[in-house]
């Protein structure tokens, strides 16, 4: 078997163990880790839009939140107030955060290296004391709750978020669809640009690439990966508070998206996974449970700089070598390595 | 004379000035190169040669003076603007994108002229661009390195790939900063050969410290001092020009000539 095959076949598995979590994980554990996996899937969103800015176009982004912050808000206000559905509400999320994006981002993209990574904290702290204080609207530090719109209803029948199951696949069709819109787009002429962009921004430019309005597009997109995110919280937790947008928040995905692997598109996927299942198992038992995250941290960036998944990809090579007769390209997706990941900060 | 009648200046640069802080790096500027020949600029360090490609480049706004390519004002253009009207560069220091392989970078600068218009197709399904690739790669002679990553390939070949990302606009004039600085005497030949080759159908300028093959490949020399024009001729004209002599004499790190 070639590595490009057991690359294919971990992920059909991989998405095949998604898809049966509902049905086989409450006969060995509790059904409470059924909403574990559906919050990873929910919070890779955000580490993916981090891994869209730093790993396909070398931007570090400690600013993601604040449009995790407007998905949240976005979803949860237009279900208060204009009585929206699920879909609906998820619509109003993403393009609320993409238009924070686009308004951010024209200032932002400007900058480059550690003056991009300040602005984006910047940003996202005004917005975050604004939604502090706007007390009225966002109910601030408390937050606002909201009672689950339908997802789907037809005749008789009504699916409902408030159903575990219904809930799970709902969240992991949103997640699937944003992962696959963002593998098209990263293989798409525009993607090609991305790659451009961040191995090489003079050259880039001296092909023929607007560069700016690339790093805006990505900047874009990226805030409505951000938003999806935040959308899909705001349902899962039935409230949308301020105190998602504190750049804390934006730190995690960061941590996330590194130890995952910045530039394949799945590996910040299992970077969530990993460090949240980490925090559910570890903090039960010790508070300090950041110590060790922080640690695990430094040693993936030490010994395995491109993370999960670039360590995958190496083992995958190594496999390939076994085999002469066949080409080591294993799956594009977990093999394209950002070679130079602008950790400026 | 391959060029038609609008075609008979490739390069027009009219009171060309740039200042850094007190420093007069391009000081008023001005000629005109014609269309079908291969120009060489030459001078010592700090003449301001690459400062006057940056300026046509559009990487440098300039403080005065214009620039036009086969007759178009490209002044104040941005660079991808200016790449997209027809005049593309190699850089002193050799730049390409170092994390993709051969075929990915000449991909790259392809692919850029094909537009977004589908957003969700994969940029490795175009077909005519594939071939592109390869047509580029074989016309710099990369054919043999075209799954090879850009980082491990050597001073010599990364040249000639800055070389192929930059002919992938279909360029009518092409700058070449140094494009030898750093090659052993068969990398040198190799390259020489594939400009020769260009230049039948790109007006091509160059800027050259290497003396044997400034004189061996340039229909005319311009040479920089100071941020000015110090001398303009043939190969022999400038050989025999006093002012030159001087000029190289003054810079003892020039002793080549």
């Amino acid at each position: 078997m070639t590595a490009t095959n057991i690359s294919r076949v971990a992920l059909v598995v991989f998405a095949g163990l998604l898809l049966a979590v509902p049905v086989v994980m409450p006969m060995f554990v509790s059904p409470f880790w059924i909403d574990i996996i559906a919050e990873i899937l929910i919070w890779s969103l955000l580490a993916a839009s981090v891994n869209l800015l730093l790993g396909y176009v070398g931007l570090l982004s400690f600013g993601q939140a604040l449009f995790f912050g407007v998905g949240m808000y976005g979803a949860a206000l237009s279900v208060i107030h204009w009585g929206a559905d699920f879909w609906g509400g998820l619509a109003v999320g993403i393009v609320a955060a993409m238009l924070m994006a686009a308004i951010a981002g024209s200032v932002a993209v400007r900058l480059t290296w550690h003056y991009f990574a300040i602005i984006t904290v910047v940003f996202s702290l005004i917005l975050y004391f604004a939604a502090m204080s706007a007390k009225p609207i966002t109910g601030g530090d408390d937050g606002i709750s909201f009672s689950t719109p339908k997802v789907f209803s037809f005749g008789d029948l009504e699916l409902s978020l408030a159903d575990q199951s219904v809930q799970y696949y709902t969240i992991l069709l949103v997640v699937a669809a944003c992962y696959g819109l963002f593998g098209l787009i990263v293989r798409s002429p525009l993607g090609v640009r991305f790659m451009a962009v961040r191995e090489n921004d003079r050259r880039a430019a001296l092909v023929g690439i607007n560069v700016y309005l690339t790093r805006y597009l990505a900047f874009v997109l990226a805030g409505g990966l951000a938003g999806a995110s935040g959308a899909l919280f705001a349902f899962f937790g039935r409230y949308a508070s301020a105190s998602y947008m504190f750049y804390h928040v934006s730190g995690e995905a960061v941590v996330w998206a590194i130890v995952g692997g910045a530039g394949s598109l799945l590996g910040p996927l299992f970077g969530t996974g990993l460090l949240i299942i980490f925090r559910e198992l570890i903090s039960t038992v010790w508070e300090h449970y950041l110590f060790v995250v922080g640690a695990i941290t430094v040693l993936v960036v030490m010994f395995a700089p491109r993370g999960l998944a670039g360590a995958w990809s190496d083992f995958m090579k190594v496999i390939g070598r076994n085999k002469p007769a066949e080409t080591p390209t294993s799956n594009p997706g977990l093999s394209k390595p950002a070679a130079d990941t602008k950790l400026g900060g | 004379m391959r060029s038609g009648g609008e075609d008979i200046v490739a390069l027009s640069v009219a009171g060309l000035t740039r200042r850094f802080g007190g420093l007069v790096a391009v000081d008023n500027v001005s000629f005109e190169l014609p269309a079908g020949r291969l120009n060489a600029i030459i001078g010592p360090n700090g003449a301001g040669k690459t400062t006057l490609f940056n300026l046509i480049t559009g990487e440098i706004r300039p403080d005065a003076g214009r620039v036009r390519v086969h007759g178009r004002e490209i002044t104040g253009l941005k660079p991808h603007q200016i790449v997209r009207r027809g005049v593309s560069r190699t850089l002193q220091i050799k730049s390409v994108f170092s994390g993709l392989t051969v075929a990915e970078n000449i991909r790259t600068a392809v692919m850029v002229h094909e537009g977004l218009a589908s957003p969700f197709r994969p940029a490795s399904s175009y077909v005519a661009v594939n071939r592109r690739v390869e047509e580029l790669a074989a016309q710099v002679g990369l054919s043999a390195h075209l799954q090879t990553c850009a980082s491990t390939l050597s001073y010599g070949d990364i040249a000639l790939l800055e070389i192929a990302l930059a002919l992938a606009n279909e360029p009518r004039l092409l700058l070449l900063d140094e494009p030898v600085c750093g090659m052993g005497p068969r990398e040198t030949e190799e390259t020489v050969a594939t400009i020769r080759n260009i230049a039948r159908t790109v007006d091509i300028v160059l800027i050259e410290h290497d003396m044997e093959v400034v004189f061996a490949i340039a229909d005319e020399i311009i040479v920089m001092a100071q941020g000015g024009l110090l001398a303009r001729g043939t190969p022999d004209e400038i050989c025999n020009s006093p002012d030159v002599q001087e000029a190289y004499l003054g810079a003892p790190e020039e002793e080549d000539l």
